[in-house]
């Protein structure tokens, strides 16, 4: 009984295959017909009507928007464009897990297979589902019947949705004799923990998973007038106006800022958590260790007015204490040279105490017998340090770092942006990610668009940094995975 | 739980230390107190440049110690404190609102991710662990309060956005986690407690450090921001407190300049003295509390270092 079941989750695998081939470029999903008519509504040129086709895949369905201008277009073709690739990679996975499942027979049977083919099925109904609301509601929009589906979409969809029956009636069953239940039993078994769930889930939509659909404005060329989601399409252009302007700059000050905090704040650190660890005389123990975390303590406002007060042209301590000794003014406000550094030196004056106290906990933990035996067979105090310190917080630096490598593209905002504002004289040496942005979101409202694509970048560019790292820790020592 | 990090590690005191030992432990000293020093020194500039005569800063320029020492700045400052109490009265109550209801779904989120009878405890924590890995950008990000949701000028957009975050409910299910045994919620559920009577009733009495620091981390968040008054502030009545200071520093800096160009008065800027009182009055609270309440973050960052 059980080996025909397992079959029948690998004979329907085929099934992704056909559906695969229906998904190749060479067949149009959608169909233009009436198409003087369609062209002369939406106010096509005759140059620009030249490049238009009579007939779209899901791939090519942007130029659409690009050369008739149909910026309302947009973001519907990216997500139907989106929800395409991400069928075509559920569909080849399901493919490969099929053949992969002969081999790794464990755990509950079929169960992840099945749940894999109905991913890969559920992508592509919706797919097609979508491409035909896509036609609906551009014929609505444009008032005539500009646009049909063609076969291919129909047949996409029931052979998708009777895909997905079937392998949904297969599962039922293998739940049924490994005892495991599907979403809609845990709700009403669980219905509690969802209720507790509402509120946050409410606040991840609206704070994070919403906006990222707002990464389309980076390829438009945004702008109010037209309304959020109907500005021109553009393409890449903002990515090319950004690799020519300042995506190099940005990205060498974003990067180099973070290796330069990773490395010294690190080292430091971790030697006064040591510091501190070897100090005997309790108050002053606790009085350094308070002292030193104090500075994380305050806004970042608090910093720039004590920057300000240190290092201001006229009033400032620092050109005080100079022209006490009969020197002259350092302008440093208008001389980007020096900011790296101040830079530096405050993020490690605000930080060093939030990494001590993660360092001085992990020393604390080490047993203090082997110091004793070390201390018994004559070891000093660096001999200690070296041959048993270290080696017990390689494991706390380790994570810390991979922490710290995983959000390299993300810079210290409120750092920069309360030390240097808006003084244009320091952005070449100063000018991060985040306050490019910051400005732009702020002060120019006609380049959201290249904003939105320099967010992106940063976005993209930090998060495959992170899946790398991660994977090439996942493979060489699992325990430290960040996830 | 956090480790204590009073716990001595050095040797007993019947062995005597050696010359090294000795030298190793003044260099220590000396270092230590150079980085206590240098940490503190802004703190004592800001107080002290508060408590001077202004014409003396004009004069001599800023210094460590108050020459001339007065307490004109400060009695500048509350003979019209119209406008900081305002920026103080709006920023306890995006406090006393963010940290409360941000503490609540954090620890009923937290609550639900440590269950292990919940089928997608795994997905919900990586869902909202992947915000932080990936994100639509600040622009988008804007664009939804201002725009979508209309909330420029809400006092809403402000406290809103930083209800949650990844790193605080993964702290606080590991607080869970370690102050709630599975035995005992087990063993509730079988004499028929639902998840609400277990939550409140067994999780929430024995979660106090938790809270503690969880709502801690959340009131400094909320008491040192200044940048979302930035972007959906229309009206200086809704301005946090940072920012009101921002804007004072900006104001008088931009002003400064013009007055240099066009000869105009400048009686009537803030001095600098005010600016720096200013500075003391907006940041007195965090560190007047911070000695009471360092332990909590100490064992929150202790605890969250720990993967969660």
């Amino acid at each position: 009984m059980r080996n025909k079941w397992i079959s029948g989750g690998k004979w329907i695998s085929g099934i992704s295959a056909f559906i695969l081939i229906l998904s190749l470029p060479i067949f149009n999903w959608i169909k233009v017909v009436n198409l003087v008519t369609l062209f002369s509504r939406i106010g096509v040129t005759k140059e620009m009507a030249g490049d238009l086709l009579t007939g779209y895949n899901l791939y090519n369905l942007l130029s659409f928007v690009q050369y008739s201008n149909q910026g309302v277009l947009g973001l519907p073709s990216m997500v139907l464009l989106i929800l395409m690739a991400s069928a075509i990679y559920f569909n080849v996975a399901y493919i490969i897990r099929t053949f992969m499942a002969s081999r790794n027979r464990k755990g509950k049977g079929e169960l992840s297979l099945l749940a894999a083919g109905k991913c890969a099925f559920l992508f592509e109904f919706i797919a097609a589902l979508s491409t035909i609301v896509f036609v609906i509601f551009s014929n609505i929009r444009f008032g005539m019947t500009g646009f049909l589906p063609s076969a291919v979409v129909f047949i996409e969809l029931i052979v998708s949705l009777a895909a997905y029956i079937y392998i949904k009636v297969l599962e039922s069953r293998e739940r049924k004799k490994y005892r495991e239940h599907g979403l809609l039993v845990e709700i009403k078994r669980n219905w509690v923990l969802f209720v507790m769930l509402i509120p946050t889930f409410v606040y991840f939509m609206i704070n994070n998973y919403l906006p990222m659909l707002g990464v389309y404005f980076a390829f438009t060329s945004f702008n109010f007038r037209d309304g959020l989601w109907s500005s021109p399409f553009t393409g890449f252009k903002n990515f090319e106006f950004l690799i020519k302007a300042d995506l190099f700059r940005l990205t060498k000050n974003t990067v180099l800022y973070n290796v330069v905090f990773i490395g010294i704040g690190n080292i430091l650190q971790i030697i006064f958590a040591i510091l501190v660890s070897r100090v005997t005389v309790k108050w002053f123990k606790k009085t350094s260790q308070t002292l030193m975390f104090m500075p994380y303590f305050v806004s970042f406002v608090i910093l720039k007015v004590i920057v300000y007060n240190v290092f201001e042209y006229q009033y400032g301590l620092i050109n005080n204490i100079i022209t006490g000794f009969g020197g002259d003014r350092i302008d440093f406000y208008n001389t980007p040279g020096y900011w790296p550094f101040l830079i530096t030196f405050f993020y490690l004056w605000k930080n060093i105490g939030y990494g001590m106290v993660v360092y001085l906990a992990t020393i604390m933990g080490i047993d203090n017998e082997i110091y004793e035996a070390a201390r018994v067979d004559g070891a000093n105090d660096l001999q200690q340090i070296w041959y048993i310190t270290l080696p017990h917080i390689k494991p706390t630096f380790i994570i810390l770092l991979l922490y710290a490598l995983g959000s390299i593209m993300k810079g210290q905002f409120e750092l920069f942006y309360q030390l240097i504002g808006n003084n244009g004289v320091l952005f070449n040496a100063t000018d991060i990610f985040d306050t490019y942005v910051y400005r732009i979101t702020m002060t120019q409202p006609l380049s959201i668009g290249l904003g939105t694509a320099a967010g992106l970048y940063q976005s993209l560019f930090g998060f495959l940094i992170i899946v790398l790292v991660n994977y090439v820790v996942k493979k060489r020592n699992p325990e430290y995975a960040l996830f | 739980m956090a480790k204590d990090l009073d716990y001595e590690p050095s040797a007993p005191k019947t062995i005597k230390k050696s010359t090294g030992t000795k030298i190793f432990e003044a260099i220590a000293y000396i270092l230590l107190a150079v980085g206590s020093i240098v940490c503190v020194l802004p703190f004592i500039i800001i107080v002290s440049g508060s408590f001077t005569d202004n014409s003396t800063i004009l004069i001599k320029g800023y210094s460590l110690l108050p020459r001339d020492f007065t307490l004109s700045a400060y009695q500048t400052i509350f003979r019209s404190p119209k406008d900081i109490l305002q920026a103080y009265k709006m920023t306890l109550y995006y406090t006393v609102v963010g940290t409360g209801l941000g503490l609540m779904m954090i620890t009923l989120t937290g609550y639900v991710i440590s269950r292990k009878e919940f089928k997608y405890r795994n997905t919900v924590s990586f869902l909202i662990y992947f915000t932080s890995i990936f994100g639509g950008g600040m622009i988008p990000w804007y664009l939804m309060y201002a725009n979508v949701l209309n909330l420029k000028g809400s006092t809403l957009a402000i406290w809103f956005p930083a209800l949650m975050s990844p790193f605080l409910v993964i702290l606080m299910r590991t607080f869970i986690v370690g102050a709630v045994p599975d035995a005992i919620t087990e063993s509730a559920k079988i004499d028929g407690a639902g998840h609400f009577t277990i939550f409140f009733r067994i999780v929430l009495p024995v979660l106090k450090p938790g809270l503690a620091t969880v709502g801690l981390f959340l009131a400094l968040g909320y008491w040192n921001d200044w940048y979302r008054s930035s972007m959906f502030s229309t009206n200086s009545s809704t301005w946090q407190l940072q920012f009101y200071l921002y804007d004072l520093l900006n104001a008088t800096t931009a002003m400064k300049q013009m007055a240099s160009n066009v000869s105009m008065k400048t009686a009537d800027l803030p001095t600098e003295s005010v600016k720096l009182a200013m500075a003391v009055v907006a940041t007195g609270p965090v560190l007047l509390f911070y000695p009471f309440v360092q332990r909590f973050f100490v064992s929150g960052i202790t605890v969250g270092a720990v993967k969660g």
